[in-house]
């Protein structure tokens, strides 16, 4: 039944393992996290679809002409918009009045007749010049026939073959979506590690209110009971990661805005990946400061450094990171901000593997030193009731 | 058996805990009373190893307890505390696993004592929505849910009704009958009285008296008997070795000098008039209590002899009694 001569690190395994179940047990029961995690999946779906609905919608036009040139002139716009990669559809209406109350009820985006191209707000910029080239192809035609010249001739001979594109960088296209991910990802990891961050903190307090730890530490250890907690819940939050970014990529490839290729899926598994470093460094931090008060209303006051540090790394990432720079270039190596720098930068273009590797190294040995400390603090703080423990009488433990 | 040996613990500057000692044995019920802020929480958390003591030891079957030891152990701490949103049968469940317990047995043994304590509602049922009543009830079962081999409960008994206090006396007497060590404290002396095997007295941080209700009483405590006679006036007074405490409706309570014969007062007693009653008045666990409160503690001639053998009246608090 019981094993009481089990070795103290089995037992201590055990008594993680037991904290770390009930903590991802109980809270993913919880109707508030699934709440939560259900409008945080809306939210990236709507980020990715509305987008590519708006993107396919933009270059589709319809237009209409008038006037006698007008069967001609959509003849050689349709055929300019082809050129063009631009999508016009030349509609007709029996007359101009019919026209304009198309174009009046958004019906249509254009209507050229009498020299003029009527639209109802403003004139897209490749419309225009599919519109503005027809006219001028049109009316230079009419004019080379008055002159007696033969206008297929002509155009024969200004027939040249249209410049080619090339770009010497050929992943600029990627790179951009590559950042969006990363942009995106940036934003999920922020409010991710907030939310489990704070989530720890309100777990340490809600112990400690109740005064169940001192039931909880009369039969465990306070470091397995720390390091259950933060295991649990960063378990939680991983599955939400690890979810989010699959529904995520699998919906934007779904819909045809990015295809699913290594370089678009590693962005997606750094920013995963960097979830769990950022969160273990954050969660140690929250912890370690909520085990200092006993009450719910003053967690907010001693957990104030962490959350400005928190929001500070995500500017610094979202300013810094997206532009690079040296700033940006030593911040990419110093934990927590690593944590989202790491990810932003390496969509870019700016880091490479091995410094992403060298990165997680380092908040690696951060986090091991973060942890002894933020134990000690734990233990000395947590058994405390009462006011704030100041830090000094937390680290001096057990006096 | 548990021995606290010499307990001693500041905070800050104030002394909460001075050499303070005593024993439990298997099966043993021990009361632990004394005025709020004696010393009684401090004691009982510097046994579970909840908070450090600056001196003394916390020994278990003559050895050291530490946390595997403890793990055995059964707590109930003063302020109740369980996880409020948890459904109950998980609650004892999780608790009965952190104690080194398999889930089969941890779950078929939280049932039982969900059943043994009448908890109302059902397992699945989240704590909050309990009663206050039933989810003290719950709190012992956290704390027995282990079949622990000592029991620590810090005043068990505050904030039950009688049918609670019923449960809860009896699923300690239960647990002793089996050999557990109990330990608890509590203001409601009766329930001390009528329920411990020993009792210890503490007042500011030291242990004034320890052992069974009869042995506090004293051998050689001056003898007392409640006397109700139909006599016309008072009779008592003439009495040679004998003191009047107290005359009411229901008769004298009269103290006997040492050497003085019961069966002399009785005759006295038959002199002045028809004897309705006459009865030996042993001092009540509260009448004690308050006499080692009001520091009029009644001192037994003998020495004490050693930490696991009572009456024990430490020297120290005899002298600062008497102070």
């Amino acid at each position: 039944m019981t094993s009481p001569t089990a070795d103290p690190t089995s037992r201590f395994w055990a008594s993680v393992r037991l904290v770390a179940r009930r903590e991802f047990t109980e809270r993913i029961r919880d109707r508030g996290f699934l709440i939560q995690v259900g409008v945080m999946l809306a939210v990236l779906l709507a980020a990715v679809a509305i987008p590519a609905a708006i993107g396919s919608g933009s270059d589709k036009y319809d237009v209409a002409f008038g006037g006698p040139q007008q069967a001609r002139v959509g003849q050689v716009a349709a055929a300019q918009a082809q050129l063009l990669d631009t999508d016009v559809t030349v509609k007709t209406y029996p007359d101009d009045a019919a026209a304009l109350k198309a174009v009046e009820d958004g019906d249509l985006d254009a209507y050229v007749a009498g020299g003029r191209i009527v639209v109802h707000r403003d004139l897209d910029q490749n419309l225009a010049a599919v519109l503005q080239s027809a006219y001028a192809t049109v009316e230079r035609d009419n004019r080379l026939t008055a002159a007696g010249i033969d206008a297929a001739a002509v155009d024969q001979a200004l027939q040249v073959q249209p410049l080619a594109k090339q770009t010497l960088d050929p992943d600029a296209d990627e790179r951009d979506k590559r950042k969006g991910i990363a942009f995106l990802g940036v934003l999920m990891l922020y409010g991710m590690l907030m939310l489990f961050s704070v989530w720890v903190a309100n777990g340490v307090v809600e112990e400690k209110s109740s005064r169940i730890v001192e039931i909880l530490l009369a039969a465990v250890p306070a470091r397995a009971l720390l390091t259950g907690k933060v295991i649990g819940i960063g378990l939680l939050g991983l599955l939400q990661m690890a979810l989010t970014a699959a529904v995520g990529l699998a919906a934007a490839s779904g819909l045809g805005t990015i295809e699913l290729t290594g370089s678009m899926v590693y962005p997606a598994a750094l920013v995963v990946a960097w979830f769990v470093l950022g969160y273990a460094i954050y969660a140690c931090m929250f912890a370690a400061a909520a085990a200092r008060v006993s009450r719910m209303e003053d967690l907010q006051n001693v957990i104030t450094p962490m959350t400005s540090l928190l929001i500070a790394s995500f500017f610094v990432a979202i300013f810094a990171g997206q532009s690079g720079g040296t700033f940006a270039q030593i911040l990419a190596y110093v934990p927590p901000f690593s944590a989202m720098l790491q990810p932003v930068m390496t969509a870019s273009g700016d880091l490479a593997v091995w410094q992403n590797l060298l990165a997680a190294g380092i908040s690696v040995v951060a986090l091991v030193g973060l942890m002894i400390a933020a134990a000690r603090v734990y233990e000395g703080a947590v058994l405390r009731t009462g006011g704030k423990v100041p830090v000094k009488d937390a680290w001096g433990k057990g006096s | 058996m548990l021995d606290l040996i010499g307990l001693g613990k500041r905070f800050g500057d104030k002394t909460v805990l001075q050499d303070l000692s005593f024993s439990v044995g298997p099966g043993q019920m021990f009361g632990f009373v004394g005025t709020n802020g004696a010393g009684k929480t401090t004691t009982m958390r510097i046994a579970m190893g909840v908070l450090a003591g600056d001196r003394g030891e916390v020994r278990w079957q003559g050895r050291a307890a530490d946390a595997g030891t403890r793990r055995r152990w059964g707590y109930m701490p003063e302020e109740r505390g369980l996880y409020a949103k948890m459904r109950i049968l998980d609650q004892l469940v999780y608790f009965a696993e952190l104690h080194g317990m398999s889930r089969p047995d941890a779950r078929r043994s939280a049932e039982e004592w969900l059943r043994t304590l009448g908890v109302s509602g059902a397992p699945g049922d989240r704590l909050e929505t309990l009663s206050l009543g039933n989810q003290q009830r719950v709190q012992l079962a956290a704390a027995l849910v282990h079949e622990p081999e000592l029991l620590i409960l810090d005043e068990p008994f505050s904030g039950l009704d009688p049918v609670g206090v019923d449960v809860m006396a009896q699923a300690l007497r239960s647990r002793v009958e089996r050999g557990v060590s109990v330990v608890f404290s509590s203001h409601q002396l009766e329930l001390v009285e009528q329920l411990c095997d020993a009792v210890g007295i503490i007042k500011d941080g030291r242990m004034h008296a320890v052992g069974t209700v009869q042995e506090l009483r004293g051998g050689d405590r001056a003898v007392r008997y409640r006397v109700q006679v139909d006599a016309p006036g008072p009779w008592a007074h003439a009495v040679p070795g004998v003191t009047v405490l107290a005359d009411g409706a229901d008769g004298v309570l009269v103290e006997l000098a040492p050497g003085t014969g019961e069966q002399g007062l009785l005759d006295a007693a038959r002199a002045a008039g028809r004897v309705r009653a006459f009865a030996p008045v042993d001092p009540s666990l509260a009448e004690l209590f308050r006499e080692v409160v009001n520091g009029t503690a009644h001192a037994p001639s003998e020495a004490p002899s050693g930490p696991s053998e009572a009456p024990s009246w430490p020297a120290e608090g005899r002298e600062e009694a008497r102070a």
